[in-house]
């Protein structure tokens, strides 16, 4: 019998006893969904992590002072013993590196911010006028800190959203004093409601030169210097720039360390991608599941139509006939319940994209192919067992089953 | 040579620590073209010899030559194809799948010979299925399912379903037996109007009435077969 035929009476098979049908390939539906939507998940937090870091400005570069031989994703420990980045490292890298757009030498560090109304203990950020284009911050009142004010070091500050709202609530900001430490600093800006960017929350952080950041922690020594790139093709060119002109002014030393978003992201998706991994393992669980499920009313099929495969083998079909129309059977269960499958985790990922479009969770497409092989495959295995149980079955016994 | 010629047969099973012998030392010759029938009481050992003769079942023992070929030592495949070319079954309770249509029914054993031969086509194969239930005089009926038609219709569509790969032989076992005497009467009519086509007719039956339309009648009696004198 070609296989066409067979396909055929699968199917004619299959919609005699539908409800059976369906429920068997209810498993097959569950299990491929879980697949594609756990694989969906995991790309899709994937997509959205590198759209957040994209989002903090798409060319930083991240200069730490200290170096270990070992890699590392974010750089040496903070307060590295050796290695010093100072305020004249920057200067240099303004003036001698063409393909940096921005350079800034930053500050971090706690501290208390207050007025008369309230006191608040924050993160306080030292930052010159470049900083704004590196992180992609937006401005919401009044302005950044300017050239001229990270030159002198003047007390100023730059508030964050939140920080503004503790400290005057709805009144207005600029151009009062606030105390840093207890140190007074006048209000020039407010940044714009911007939340969480990679674990810095902007809107509770408060702005100041770094000038005058270094002098507030009494220090000379920098936290870092952020750098942007002007191209993100240029982003390698840059560092190999950035560090040579930096090793040149630290004896040749390279005392420093250089991390880019780029080698970030990638430590980032190997991680996700190893999540995204777990999440389709424990969804095969469901499959195999499915398949028990497809042999076993595949084995309930055979007993109920012994008779039929005793007619079968008695006008002439061999075995090998009656083991390929049962496999086939699974086969058509199996595959029927994954594209099935695979269209209903379309439409919950659909739809949820269309309800919330910030997480993007759609299927990527590579998952389609391996989805549907997964279902034919599995009943492909599930149905092998059975369907060689109905080809071994004596055919004179078979005629006489009631 | 005759078409069927089984030498020294013997069948026994094993039930429980019992074993029977349903068949004992059988030696029978059947020609092409005749018409012949099978009786005994139930118990007798005619069903067994009929799978034997059918190549549903192997002997013990014993030599079964069809057509001149030793069947006992044939493989599953061969004996699939050698049913499905030489022989065509007819059953007491019709065997027919009972969820497709007259036609399809027919058309089965024809999609199983497919694997020997490549011009059976789709259009072939359904050509020669209507004109075997023409032949049966059931073309009016073909898409009907089973359990739309009588008794006799039914077991016309296993006949045709029989015929349909002109098989050397018709087997039919107890084929008026769930049917009342006049719809009987007409089946064993279109036995015999095949039988006179050239088909060798094979009836396995516990009438006599049945038994006395056969030219030849072989009797089964605690698994020996006797040959019953006509006059």
């Amino acid at each position: 019998m070609n296989i066409k035929m067979i396909l055929l009476q699968s199917f004619e098979a299959l919609v005699e006893n539908k409800l059976r049908s369906i429920l068997t390939m209810l498993g097959m539906i569950i299990g491929v969904s879980a697949v594609i939507l756990l694989v969906s998940v995991g790309t899709g937090a994937k997509r959205y992590i590198t759209s957040e870091f994209e989002s903090l400005g798409t060319n930083i570069i991240i200069v730490q002072p200290g170096k270990t031989d070992k890699k590392s994703t974010m750089g040496p420990p903070v307060t590295s013993s050796k290695g010093k980045l100072t305020l004249t490292d920057v200067d240099a890298l303004m003036k001698t590196s063409p393909s940096l757009s921005a350079v800034s030498g930053i500050m971090f560090g706690a501290g208390t911010v207050k007025n008369e109304e309230a006191s608040q203990n924050i993160n306080i950020f030292g930052s010159n006028e470049q900083f704004i284009k590196i992180f992609n911050m937006t401005i919401g009142e009044g302005n950044y800190i300017s050239k001229e004010e990270e030159e002198a070091g003047r007390r100023v500050v730059v508030l964050g959203y939140e920080v503004k709202k503790g400290l005057f609530g709805t009144d207005y900001a600029l151009g009062k004093l606030v105390k840093i430490n207890d140190s007074e600093h006048r209000v020039i800006g407010v940044i714009k409601e911007t939340g969480n960017k990679l674990g810095f929350n902007v809107d509770e952080m408060v702005f100041i030169p770094t000038k005058s950041a270094l002098r507030l922690f009494n220090t000379d020594k920098l936290f870092g210097i952020r750098a942007a790139a002007r191209s993100r093709g240029g982003i390698n060119d840059a560092v190999k720039e950035l560090t040579l002109i930096l090793k040149e002014r630290h004896n040749n030393e390279e005392d420093f360390t250089v991390v880019t978003q780029v080698t970030m992201l990638e430590s980032m998706n190997t991680i996700l991608n190893m999540l995204t991994y777990a999440l389709a393992a424990i969804a095969l669980i469901s499959m195999l599941v499915g398949g028990i499920g497809i042999m076993n009313i595949m084995l309930v099929s055979v007993t109920e139509r012994t008779r039929e495969i005793g007619i079968r083998r008695a006008v002439g079909a061999r075995r090998s006939d009656i083991l390929r129309q049962f496999i086939t059977e699974a086969v058509v269960i199996s595959i029927t319940g994954g594209i099935v499958g695979i269209l209903v985790s379309m439409a919950i990922t659909h739809t949820l994209y269309f309800f919330f479009p910030g997480f993007d969770a759609r299927p990527p497409f590579w998952i389609l192919p391996p989805a549907f092989l997964l279902s034919f495959f599995t009943g492909l295995i599930f149905g092998v067992w059975p369907a060689r149980k109905a080809s071994h079955i004596q055919t004179i016994d078979a005629l006489r089953y009631e | 040579m005759a078409l069927i010629d089984l030498k020294q047969i013997s069948k026994s099973f094993k039930m429980g620590d019992e074993i029977i012998h349903a068949l004992d030392s059988v030696n029978a010759q059947i020609n092409e073209g005749e018409f012949t029938a099978i009786i005994g009481t139930s118990g007798s050992g005619k069903s067994t010899l009929m799978s034997i003769i059918g190549l549903l079942d192997l002997p013990t023992t014993g030599q079964y030559f069809l057509d001149n070929i030793n069947t006992t030592s044939m493989s599953d495949d061969e004996l699939s194809h050698y049913r499905n070319q030489k022989i065509g079954f007819v059953f007491q309770s019709f065997n027919l799948m009972p969820k497709a249509s007259a036609l399809k029914n027919v058309e089965m054993p024809m999609l199983y010979a497919a694997a020997y031969s490549t011009n059976l086509t789709d259009k072939t194969v359904r050509e020669m299925a209507i004109s075997a239930l023409e032949q049966v005089g059931l073309s009016s009926r073909m898409h009907h399912q089973p359990n739309e038609l009588s008794g006799g219709q039914r077991q016309r569509v296993a006949i045709a379903r029989a015929l349909v790969n002109k098989p050397k032989i018709l087997l039919a076992d107890e084929p008026t037996g769930a049917l009342d005497t006049k719809t009987s009467e007409e089946i064993l009519n279109l036995f015999e109007d095949l039988n006179k086509q050239g088909v060798t007719v094979i009836l396995v039956t516990h009438e006599p009435n049945v038994a006395k339309r056969c030219r030849r009648v072989l009797v089964m009696s605690d698994g020996r077969l006797t040959e019953e004198k006509k006059s």
